[in-house]
């Protein structure tokens, strides 16, 4: 089990309650189960801010783990560990 | 559908006024241009490519200034509110395209046009009077001197009627300052002085009143895909926050992830962020939502200052507004950044272009090139937000120090010299937008060789920014920034709105811009068909500035970009050297079929997309 603080910002922050919060994520400690359990403790509303309902996949968007940056599409089975910190850099688009 | 023309979503006409001799006609819109170029953007270029001769002035009377609609417009698909002001730009000197939203080029279409083409210069200040089929140009020099919403008001009451929608220029554009902008109701047509056009043509203001309807070839269909896409952007999780927080809903993810342009794009992290979201402007001074005609996303925030220094009521703040005067100039109070965003309104300039030259002048003092002598006795510091408001007003009346950011960053820096052109956000001239490329090599080429410079709507680093596509990789950004390029302009063409760029986009023409398209004007166009549409209509673009004499030597980035790696945060190292820029541009060429010498398309190109009629125009080399 590994404890990290997620990060998150506008939407997604009003569905979580707060900029940041602690999650225990499971066996694999990977940044995909941690979205997992968010979606276990946060339910449909957290679902459909980050998951798109027509292409069925996790939406695309960066997320900073720790100092460095990665991906929700090409490092889904990035390993993390307990004290890690996660932000969810998204929404992101133009003026 | 309109009389004697073929397709949906058209009005089948054109108004066509000289203000020189005051000459009112109507004209059948071209059916095989209609086809060839779609509209708005795409059907401009088309036109001013045949109508304007290389190397005018472009505050000259030859100039033409087009404002147009596009078939989607005035129908009741979503975010197709929009509408286009083009000319050839006094700011960067080539075919320039400004689009706005609101409700002005729907009313156009009700009126009875799909666009309207103004001429010549009017002898004394004067104002274009659209009402359906009756047009009257008037005398403006009441109004001359005022600022666009006082015209607006004045113009409402004396016509008598409130629901007209109106097209105006503040004391910028009657000066022809480089970059004036045009508001259209509370829209801007902010970029590329088109405002200084109308201004040099003394044209006050265009104001609408229209009946009529659009009419499409099967309404059940157009009732059904704007269904289809009012539920796509409910579900898009890259739509939703639009709604509640505007365009400044990324500001804190864009800091966490390093890619909020700082102290004039010195870095890409700002200390003072937290107070300048989108969260903390809809907490402070939101006091409603706006949207344009037909769009669910009413992603237009109402926000007033009540009292204090910065009393103020605006329509924003937008994205753009908090980088160009917030993070650019280390502003971190949005009272004063609703104040900056009203006297971009009061005065009629592109509030980007200013903020960027007021951060370039703020580099210039901290580098001690610029004293309190160059700054009309100012502390110029980064974070001076008074100082700031100060040089705003100076630039909207063009005084002291005003007089020289009036001009821009390129020219200003050529006038002062010293090395001040490294930090000039500015390629072709237009100042840039708060969406970074250092970390991006896809937008780095679609900026630098997009026909306006830094503009974030010939290129989107969304795909990139997002992890999308592999940022690192060079690998195949050519045709992505190319894809990207096609399906802006075709949305463009349309008009529609790029915020639904997930809908629209984001890496290539998606099937819902054209089950729109093809559902409004009953075309049944494919993926092949449509793309060649918009390579068409990028390539004329490309004609005209070539035409004009931009080779692939114009095709840079700002300096700094080139030059800076980004000194902190999570990109930090990220740049795009010069050598990286040329091997992506000789890709970017590569894949476009253009010549890698000069940059300009190749008569094989011109004659596959049936623009054989520029080859004789762009030079040799081909
Ligand atoms: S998304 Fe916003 S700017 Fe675009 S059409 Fe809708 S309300 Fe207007």
């Amino acid at each position: 089990m590994a404890r990290v603080k997620v990060k998150s910002f506008s939407v997604i922050r009003d569905v979580l309650g707060s900029e940041v919060v602690e999650i225990d994520v499971r066996k694999p400690e990977t940044v995909g189960e941690l979205f997992e359990e968010l979606v276990r403790r946060y339910g449909q509303p957290f679902k459909e801010k980050i998951w798109d309902p027509n292409s069925g996949q996790m939406a695309p968007f960066l997320i900073k783990l720790n100092e460095s940056i990665i991906s929700s599409t090409l490092d889904i089975d990035h390993k993390i560990k307990n004290g890690d910190e996660i932000a969810i850099i998204f929404p992101i688009g133009g003026g | 559908m309109a009389k004697n023309f073929p397709y949906g979503g058209y009005m089948g006409q054109l108004l066509r006024v000289n203000l020189s001799n005051r000459g009112i006609s109507k004209e059948d819109l071209r059916k095989d241009w209609a086809r060839d170029f779609v509209g708005g953007v795409g059907l401009t270029a088309r036109i001013l490519y045949e109508e304007i001769p290389p190397k005018i002035d472009p505050l000259g009377p030859e100039n033409k200034l087009v404002m147009m609609t596009g078939p989607v417009n005035g129908t009741m698909i979503p975010a197709a509110s929009r509408s286009s002001f083009c000319a050839k730009s006094p700011y960067t000197r080539s075919f320039f395209h400004s689009i706005f939203g609101g409700f002005l080029g729907p009313e156009l279409k009700f009126a009875g046009y799909d666009g309207l083409i103004i001429e010549g210069r009017a002898d004394k200040p004067v104002y274009l009077w659209i009402d359906d089929d009756r047009i009257e140009i008037r005398d403006a020099s009441h109004l001359w001197g005022k600022d666009p919403f006082t015209t607006q008001d004045i113009l409402r009451s004396e016509i008598g009627d409130e629901e007209i929608h109106i097209a105006t220029i503040g004391l910028a554009g009657e000066e022809k300052a480089p970059y004036a902008m045009i508001l259209c109701d509370i829209r801007a047509a902010g970029r590329g002085g088109m405002g200084a056009v109308m201004g040099s043509k003394n044209l006050k203001a265009i104001a609408v009143r229209g009946t009529g309807s659009v009419s499409v070839p099967n309404m059940l269909r157009v009732y059904n895909t704007a269904v289809r896409i009012n539920e796509l952007f409910a579900t898009t999780p890259a739509v939703q926050g639009l709604s509640g927080y505007g365009t400044p809903r990324n500001v804190a993810a864009m800091n966490e992830g390093g890619i909020l342009p700082t102290r004039n794009w010195q870095t890409e992290t700002f200390k003072g962020m937290k107070n300048i979201t989108g969260e903390v402007m809809r907490e402070q001074v939101v006091k409603g939502d706006r949207a344009c005609f037909a769009c669910s996303i009413n992603c237009t925030k109402y926000s007033v200052v009540p009292k204090g220094p910065y009393k103020s009521v605006i329509n924003g703040a937008d994205y753009e507004t908090i980088y160009a005067f917030g993070s650019i100039c280390e502003v971190d109070n949005l009272e004063v950044l609703c104040k900056a965003d009203e006297l971009c309104d009061h005065y009629g300039i592109d509030l980007i272009s200013t903020g960027v030259s007021i951060g370039w002048a703020m580099e210039c003092y901290e580098k001690g090139i610029f004293t309190k002598k160059d700054t009309d006795g100012i502390d110029l510091r980064f974070g001076n937000a008074d100082g700031m408001l100060q040089v705003i007003e100076k630039i909207g009346k063009r005084e002291g120090l005003g007089e020289l950011l009036a001009k821009g960053t390129r020219d200003a820096a050529k006038i002062v010299g010293k090395g001040t052109d490294r930090f000039a956000i500015q390629n072709k001239g237009l100042e840039w937008p708060g969406h970074t490329c250092r970390p991006f090599p896809a937008a780095a080429v679609g900026y630098a060789t997009g026909p306006r410079g830094g503009s974030h709507h010939d290129i989107r680093p969304t795909a990139e920014k997002s992890g999308l596509v592999d940022r690192k990789t060079l690998e195949g950004k050519g045709a992505l920034a190319a894809e990207v390029n096609h399906w802006l302009i075709l949305g463009d063409s349309m008009l529609v709105c790029h915020l639904a760029e997930p809908i629209w986009g984001p890496l290539k023409i998606s099937d819902s811009m054209i089950n729109v398209l093809n559902a409004v004007t009953g075309w049944e166009l494919n993926y092949e068909q449509a793309r060649k549409i918009a390579e068409r209509e990028w390539n004329i673009i490309r004609c005209f500035s070539a035409r004009e004499g931009f080779t692939r030597e114009d095709d840079q980035l700002p300096i700094r970009f080139m030059e800076e790696p980004v000194p902190e945060g999570p990109m930090q190292g990220s740049y795009i050297p010069k050598e990286t820029l040329e091997r992506l541009k000789d890709d970017y060429f590569t894949y476009r079929g253009w010549d890698l010498k000069t940059g300009n398309p190749t008569r094989e190109k011109l004659s596959e997309l049936g623009l054989d009629f520029a080859v004789k125009d762009i030079g040799k080399g081909n």
